[in-house]
């Protein structure tokens, strides 16, 4: 009993007391109400889970997914400690699917990908929230989006960050860039894409794509 | 030797379970106290540093115009309304001023914001006077501008995580369709700074042909200078509003007030509940001891020694639950800031709630005169005790 009280006392100390007053800023969908109902029809609900890289694996994690990404993660902005919104969606009391999104960094400001996927990790749609950018129009328009459909982490192991290009032609070569002169920003969302594939793997599908990343699948 | 401090101890160590509690229920009450004290110091020493952040005590601002943030929310960025330059030389060479600051606002429609676009706002700031009127404000990366009309921004650190920019990259103005280069990532402030896109005011004057034009200007006055009376003089300028950083202080204090009353009710009634605990322990713990107090009436012991022990009895209590208050004050600052900011309809930045050791010793003097003053009645009803009544009363 006399330990109890001391073991809640000091959590309660650790807790209250060393709480950062700052932390690094997500992903979140502006409106979730009216964006999930849009970006996923046929559902009812949904519920938000926040997930941190430093929180779920720590450094190992980080390194893990910067190599299935095939890239580091870079800069002020993308470090270990930025809390991932997953929003998992449901239809009545069924499970019928994820949006989770990223920030990343584009030529001219952020940009914000948010992925619609099944249960199975198959992309539904891609909604960018944010773009800044001179192609703005083009990548936001709903013909680029469609090009992302019905692909999953299986196909995205094939887009190489570094080049832009695809070690093995397959369906990600398919995705044609809308705005040429926006090539930066192209890569950027691809990039994007990528990632929050890899997240959601490790997050939720409990690594089920990992075998395609290490070639023991086509 | 066995002394009188050592009996009153035992005393309490009879009944354990009922003497924590006391205890405990003294040490919340001191809790709340130490708590309310460090409050009182905590809230207006952050409001003031949150004034002080701001860099100017008087913002100048067009007629219709008074808070240049919540007309960019409520019109979309065209409800702005400007006033001349020349405003700056009718203000500057008045004797209260220090510095002055001009500050141009301005905001554009971005179509990719969001499912159906949204606003994104820039201030263009004196690259020579805002940043020595805001000396305290830190860079994560780079500095500020290198030249008066440069295509350069500054960016508040969630603006810049936002865009996710660093120093050396592009900054594209929407709609525009102009770039600009950053130079600067500042640190966090926790204030509005945090949001915004700095731009030198000329550059802003120039992309968004606003030349000579402002939105407001930002005064430092003279620490020894008569607010209020430079104020009047300013309403004396045509077409522009004064917004007083000190008026606004006075309207939180006073909304903060209310709460403060609201919460130290709440104390009294906390030290009153205390009281009576301390009261109806000691009480109790005398009706038990009443043939005991008999005896040692009996053996020798005037009243006056029954009244002493009875009253340190009570006066170990209240400082035990004193000293356990105090500690839990400190170590639950934070848990009760946020209780507090939750209640409050203003939180200033900062920490709320300032402990220190003058305050700690305000709350133990305070709880063990609580104490002395709940142990009179206790104490007086044992010193009164008659030997041969409470003896008899043992025998039957």
């Amino acid at each position: 009993m006399k330990y109890s009280i001391i073991l809640i006392f000091c959590i309660g100390i650790s807790v209250f007391s060393g709480q950062s007053l700052f932390a690094a800023v997500g992903c979140d969908l502006n409106d979730p109400d009216r964006d999930v109902a849009r970006l996923f029809p046929g559902s009812t609900g949904y519920k938000t889970m926040y997930v941190a890289i430093d929180k779920k694996g720590g450094d190992a994690l980080l390194a893990q997914i910067e190599d299935r990404l095939g890239d580091k993660f870079q800069g002020l902005f993308e470090t270990a400690d930025v809390p991932y919104t997953i929003y998992e969606i449901y239809r009545g009391t069924d499970r019928i699917g994820y949006i989770h999104g990223v920030n990343q960094k584009g030529q001219y400001g952020g940009i914000q990908v948010f992925l619609v996927m099944d249960m199975e990790g198959i992309i539904k749609s891609l909604y960018f929230q944010k773009l800044t950018s001179k192609a703005a129009k083009e990548l936001r328009a709903p013909e680029f989006g469609k090009q992302f459909e019905g692909l999953s982490l299986a196909d995205f192991y094939a887009y190489d960050i570094a080049s832009g290009k695809t070690k093995i032609p397959g369906k990600v070569d398919q995705i044609k860039n809308p705005a040429p002169e926006a090539e930066q920003d192209f890569h950027a969302s691809m990039r994007a894409a990528k990632k929050n594939l890899i997240l959601m793997d490790e997050f939720i599908y409990g690594n089920k794509f990992l075998k395609y990343f290490k070639g023991e699948a086509q | 030797m066995i002394t009188i401090y050592k009996v009153s101890f035992k005393n309490l160590l009879r009944k354990r379970t009922r003497t924590l509690l006391t205890i405990f229920g003294i040490a919340l009450s001191a809790w709340v106290l130490a708590s309310l004290l460090g409050f009182n110091k905590g809230y207006e020493a952050s409001l003031n540093k949150d004034i002080d952040n701001m860099g100017f005590q008087v913002l100048l601002t067009a007629k219709g115009c008074p808070y240049e943030a919540a007309t960019l929310m409520l019109k979309g960025g065209t409800g702005l309304r400007y006033m001349s330059e020349d405003v700056i030389r009718q203000v500057v060479n008045e004797p209260e001023v220090d510095k002055v600051t001009p500050m141009l606002m301005q905001a554009v429609f971005d179509p990719n914001k969001g499912e159906s676009g949204g606003f994104s706002a820039y201030l263009g700031v004196d690259p020579v006077t805002f940043p020595r009127m805001k000396s305290f404000l830190e860079f994560k990366q780079g500095g500020w501008f290198t030249r008066p009309d440069t295509m350069e921004v500054v960016m508040g650190y969630e603006a810049a995580e936002l865009e996710q920019r660093e120093v050396g990259d592009l900054l594209l103005i929407p709609e525009k369709e102009i770039e600009l280069k950053v130079v600067g990532v500042l640190k966090r402030t926790g204030t509005q700074d945090d949001g915004t896109i700095f731009m030198p005011v000329k550059t802003v004057q120039n992309i968004f042909n606003k030349p000579g034009e402002l939105t407001g200007l930002g005064i430092k006055v003279h620490k020894e200078a008569d607010i209020a009376a430079f104020e009047e003089k300013l309403y004396g300028l045509p077409d522009v509003q004064v917004v007083s950083l000190a008026q606004v202080k006075q309207t939180i204090m006073s909304l903060v007030t209310t709460a403060k009353i609201m919460v130290f009710s709440i104390a009294i009634i906390a030290i009153l509940i205390a009281m009576v605990g301390v009261i109806n322990t000691i009480l109790m713990s005398v009706f038990e001891r009443f043939q005991e107090i008999g005896i040692l009436k009996s053996i020798g012991a005037m009243p006056w020694d029954i009244f002493k022990l009875i009253w340190i009895e009570t006066f170990i209590l209240c400082f035990l639950g004193g000293i356990v208050g105090t500690g839990m004050a400190y170590g639950l600052s934070k848990l009760t800031e946020i209780l507090i900011r939750n209640l409050l309809p203003y939180a200033p930045t900062g920490s709320l709630i300032q402990l220190d050791a003058s305050l700690a010793g305000v709350t133990l003097i305070a709880v063990i005169l609580i104490g002395f003053v709940s142990g009179i009645y206790p104490a007086w009803k044992a010193a009164r005790i008659r030997p041969l009544e409470s003896i008899r009363s043992e025998v039957n």
